[in-house]
């Protein structure tokens, strides 16, 4: 537990280009999909950020590469001062101890042929973990409690597709906590859940932090599932964070145009709250093509000449929000 | 499934894999029946010696008239060319025929599992290697090559094993490749990664479990493939003469004159054998793969038998397009209890009004849709209610007439829906092809006129209209699938959870879109979600559903903000409310129980916090409060005094 008040992660200009094919059959130019295109973050010990962004701006791709599951191209990570952008298969493994990932969707990411003792067994024989079976059993059991599973014994022996979502998410959750992880990075890890369970999965999480400090990386599409319970939001846009600040900040007083479009859709459960919305026309542009200037300007809104040519960086408006607008910037 | 976890009783406790295995063979005809095919075989050539009073190739004195000698007490199949006893050979064959079978199916297996497992797992070098050579090996004929190799060899029963074995992987090799590659691509692989699970523990514990379901199918196939190889080899001649294997026993008997001897007989009954092995071997492979590889028989749409009701007709609403009347709908299935899926549901539906049809999964919100059209899977049946479209009841309707309101006037937008495009037709192609269907005669001159406007209405910019569903992104997609529903200008659109597999922003998207289409045609929508912010953004109406029954029906308003069943307060309590952030959400505890297992009383009561006594005894009946809005919970009738 060193290193206790500082940043514990630290992400320094990350980025991961998957070759895309040539540009035409003659062409020797390579294509790329610039996924993650320079991001810069840092997490607190038991902080929590949520990571949010459209389908294709490279959220789920940043949570892979801090997994070590995806090489990263260019870019520095360091954990507890030790840098972990490269590593080899044997520091990878014991990083993994400390890392661990929830995935999106808990039907898809459980062997159908496993019981939920053997699949919540299974990182701790991967490690080798416990020197006996009552041991690691002591282990399976205790995650399993801490993640909802109550009593233990009464899941044990049972198959995924026996479960309901929600339980599934739980087994994944409680298959992560076994290893006893420092990070937890959760991608949409109940945008596969009715709404009526996801809080149960939502509270689980707040509550980790809590009992066992662990930090947690939200990766969503939704601000509005993970608004309650994050310390801070990073808004992701084409591989970079476009706005990042503390939850309040960045609910109640978003700065960046892109930022604002995405809280003004979230649904607010109150008919007599319609509100307008700003709906931001097609999608999240091809990752092959940047555009020139600020990426977000094709689809802004508020727009000017300016921002076809500049690409605006982060701007400090307090000392914790930082967003990357030439409406700012000019401001400043 | 769920709610056996709450009672946590013991005799809920779940079956291996094995016993669901052998629960759902021993259902399946064909393979039963092969199975027990090949197990006679087995039987039969085991005991061969006990079985026939002969010894095998005892000719130690034949006469001329031992020679194909026809059927007889004495000889059941007759004899052959050499005086022998046909049955006697035939069993003793069996066993030759079944050991060139096992033996070089288990070459052929294990050669080929092991190649399609490493170029499935393995992927690069490994797999370019491995599949070019299956490849070469794949075109190369494999009998001529059989009859090329035996022949150098020389012909003796293990050469002909091995080299049936050697040459009959390749197709083994490509399915377990492609099954590799499919479960390696699932999202278990990729989290026993991220545990930090080496590659041999992930290809022994997650993929080969997988893997070998459909290998053993293969071994089953291989088997019978490998019989018929060796009886080919040695019909020609290039069998082993010391084994008397069904081929052989053929080779003998054609090469020297059963047919011109009229001695039928001795063809007929290895003929027969090899029939009979593969048959069986085809039957339990085909068994073995419908019960390794489940598909869902859920979806068999069936038409719904109309309902006979004697009740008099109830009146009708004036200005209701649809209206739904104590409708209720049940899976029947033999030797269970009936699901109760939709239960005396009512509701009204009128010219460009949205209705928010709410609920969580299970709650019978899809069975209550499919239903109006009369697509309810086979089992599910309507056993009472009507459905009044303009004032015809639906339910009574035959197929033909049914045909004429779905999709004309009537139409639905599935979950998932933009999945379901054609990858290798154009979209424009799919939209003309469902005008078409539904009216015949037409135009054609005016049809891509009336695709590019119904594309339009849809936001897709009419030159989009040639380009490939693969060129579409999901929103893109699901606009799509939407200008499709609206084809035959229908006036009521069915959206089943449109939205739910989409980004926020694609969300709002479709959200505006189906609200301009409301106001610019004046279509009815039913909204069918289990997300309340989505509901609460565009509906006017709001069903609320529980386990098959209403829970709460009324005005947007009145159940966003004054909601009177405890199921709907707690709904709204798991929602986030981004004006409220630091409010605390709470999640319902439990969950929605089997529509086939419903709780006695109220079926809410199990995880309301306001249940009292009366409620797990009693099911509440729906009360009215006020106009237009009911709710059924003993609370409300309380309250009402």
């Amino acid at each position: 537990m060193k290193n206790q008040s500082g940043n514990f992660l630290e992400i320094r200009g990350l980025k991961k280009y998957f070759e895309a094919g040539r540009t035409s059959l003659f062409s020797r130019e390579q294509r790329h999909v610039h996924a993650v295109d320079g991001v810069n973050l840092s997490l607190r010990r038991s902080e929590v950020i949520a990571l949010v962004g459209e389908s294709g701006c490279g959220k789920s791709t940043l949570g892979l590469l801090l997994m070590g599951l995806e090489d990263p191209t260019d870019g520095k990570v360091t954990f507890e001062d030790k840098d972990i952008t490269h590593l080899n298969d044997g520091q990878r493994k014991d990083l993994r101890r400390k890392i661990q990932m929830v995935f999106q969707d808990p039907y898809e990411s459980l062997n159908p042929t496993q019981t939920i003792a053997e699949i919540i067994n299974e990182p701790l024989l991967v490690h080798g973990i416990g020197a006996t079976q009552s041991e690691r059993d002591e282990r399976v059991k205790k995650a399993m409690e801490d993640s909802g599973l109550k009593p233990a014994e009464v899941y044990l022996n049972r198959y995924p597709h026996e479960l309901s979502g929600g339980q599934r998410q739980r087994v994944v959750i409680a298959a992560a906590l076994v290893l006893e992880p420092e990070i937890i990075i959760a991608d949409e890890p109940v945008s596969m859940l009715d709404v009526s369970i996801r809080a149960e999965v939502i509270n689980l999480l707040a509550e980790l932090r809590i009992t066992r400090q662990i930090a947690v990386i939200f990766i969503t599409h939704d601000l509005g599932s993970v608004g309650f319970f994050a310390d801070r939001v990073a808004v992701m846009y084409l591989g970079r964070i476009v706005e990042i600040g503390t939850m309040l900040e960045v609910l109640e007083r978003p700065q960046h145009p892109y930022t604002k479009a995405l809280i003004s859709v979230i649904p607010v459960p109150n008919p007599r709250l319609r509100h307008e919305r700003i709906i931001l026309q097609g999608e999240t542009p091809n990752p092959i093509n940047i555009p020139s200037g600020c990426r977000f300007h094709p689809r802004c809104p508020v727009a000017f000449e300016a921002c076809k040519l500049s690409d605006p960086l982060m701007t400090s408006l307090s000392k914790t929000h930082q967003a990357a607008c030439l409406l700012i910037t000019g401001n400043k | 499934m769920q709610t056996a976890l709450q009672k946590d009783a013991p005799e809920t406790q779940p079956l291996s894999w094995g016993a669901t295995f052998w629960i759902n063979f021993s259902k399946n005809v064909a393979g039963v029946i092969g199975f027990w095919m090949l197990v006679l075989v087995i039987v039969v050539s085991i005991f061969a010696p006990v079985l026939t009073p002969y010894e095998q190739s005892s000719s130690t004195s034949v006469g001329i008239e031992d020679i194909y000698q026809p059927p007889s007490a004495e000889h059941w199949f007759g004899t052959d060319d050499a005086g022998q006893d046909v049955f006697t050979n035939f069993i003793f064959g069996a066993r030759i025929s079944l050991l060139v079978g096992f033996f070089a199916a288990f070459i052929s297996i294990f050669i080929g599992g092991i190649f399609g497992l490493v170029a499935g797992f393995f992927g690069g070098r490994w797999e370019n290697f491995l599949m070019r050579f299956t490849d070469i090996m794949l075109v190369i004929p494999e009998l001529p090559l059989l009859v090329v190799i035996v022949a150098l060899t020389r012909p003796s029963l293990m050469n002909i094993i091995f080299v049936i074995g050697i040459l009959g992987w390749t197709t083994t090799a490509r399915v377990v490749r492609s099954q590799t590659l499919a479960v390696k691509s699932r999202k278990f692989v990729l989290r026993a990664r991220a545990i930090g699970a080496g590659r041999i523990h992930i290809l022994a514990r997650h993929i080969m479990p997988l893997v070998l379901p459909i290998l053993v199918v293969q071994a089953v196939l291989a088997i019978s493939l490998a019989i018929l190889n060796e009886s080919a080899l040695s019909f020609i001649g290039l069998g082993d003469p010391s084994a008397l294997s069904w081929g052989q026993m053929l080779n003998f008997a054609f090469g020297r004159g059963a047919m011109s001897a009229g001695a039928w007989w001795a063809l007929v009954v290895p003929g027969f054998g090899i029939v009979w092995v593969v048959l069986s071997l085809t039957l339990l492979g085909q068994g073995l793969e419908q019960v390794l590889n489940p598909r869902l028989d859920t979806h068999h749409l069936m038409p719904g038998r109309p309902v006979v009701q004697k009740e008099a007709g109830q009146v009708i609403q004036k200005d209701a397009l649809l209206e739904v009347q104590n409708l209720s709908i049940h899976y029947i299935k033999k030797g269970k209890a009936p699901a109760r899926a939709v239960e005396n549901i009512s509701f009204t539906l009128k010219q460009g009004e949205l209705i928010g049809l709410v609920g969580e999964s299970g709650c019978g919100k899809t069975t209550l849709m499919l239903s109006l059209l009369k697509l309810l899977p086979a089992a599910g049946q309507i056993v009472h209610g009507k459905v009044f479209y303009l004032g015809k009841d639906l339910t009574a309707m035959n197929e033909a007439e049914i045909n004429e309101v779905r999709w004309s006037r009537i139409s639905i937008v599935f979950q998932g829906a933009m999945n379901a495009l054609n990858p290798v037709r154009t979209v424009g192609d799919q939209i003309a092809e469902a005008i078409l269907k539904h009216d015949p005669g037409y135009p054609r001159e005016k049809l891509a006129a009336r695709v590019s406007e119904l594309l339009d209405l849809v936001g897709i910019s009419a030159g989009q209209k040639e380009n490939f569903p693969h060129q579409y992104s999901g929103g893109m997609r699901q606009r799509a699938m939407i200008a499709m529903a609206l084809a035959c200008n229908p006036q009521v659109v069915i959206a089943d959870e449109p939205t739910t597999a989409l980004d926020v922003m694609i969300q709002a998207q479709i959200l505006e879109l189906l609200d301009s289409l409301r106001k610019k045609l004046g279509l009815a929508v039913i909204f069918v979600t289990h997300d309340l912010g989505v509901v609460a953004e565009l509906c006017d109406r709001v069903l609320v559903m529980y386990g098959g029954v209403t829970a709460e029906y009324a005005d947007v308003d009145v159940i966003y903000n004054t909601p009177k069943h405890p199921y709907t307060q707690e709904l709204l309590k798991a929602f986030p409310d981004l004006t409220k952030p630091k409010k605390k959400l709470t999640s319902i505890p439990g969950y929605p129980p089997p529509l086939d297992n419903l709780p006695v009383g109220c079926r809410f009561s199990p995880r309301c916090p306001a249940a009292f006594d009366r409620c797990h005894t009693e099911e509440p009946a729906l009360h009215v409060l006020a106009d237009g809005h009911s709710a059924s919970c003993h609370l409300v009738e309380v309250a009402k005094g």
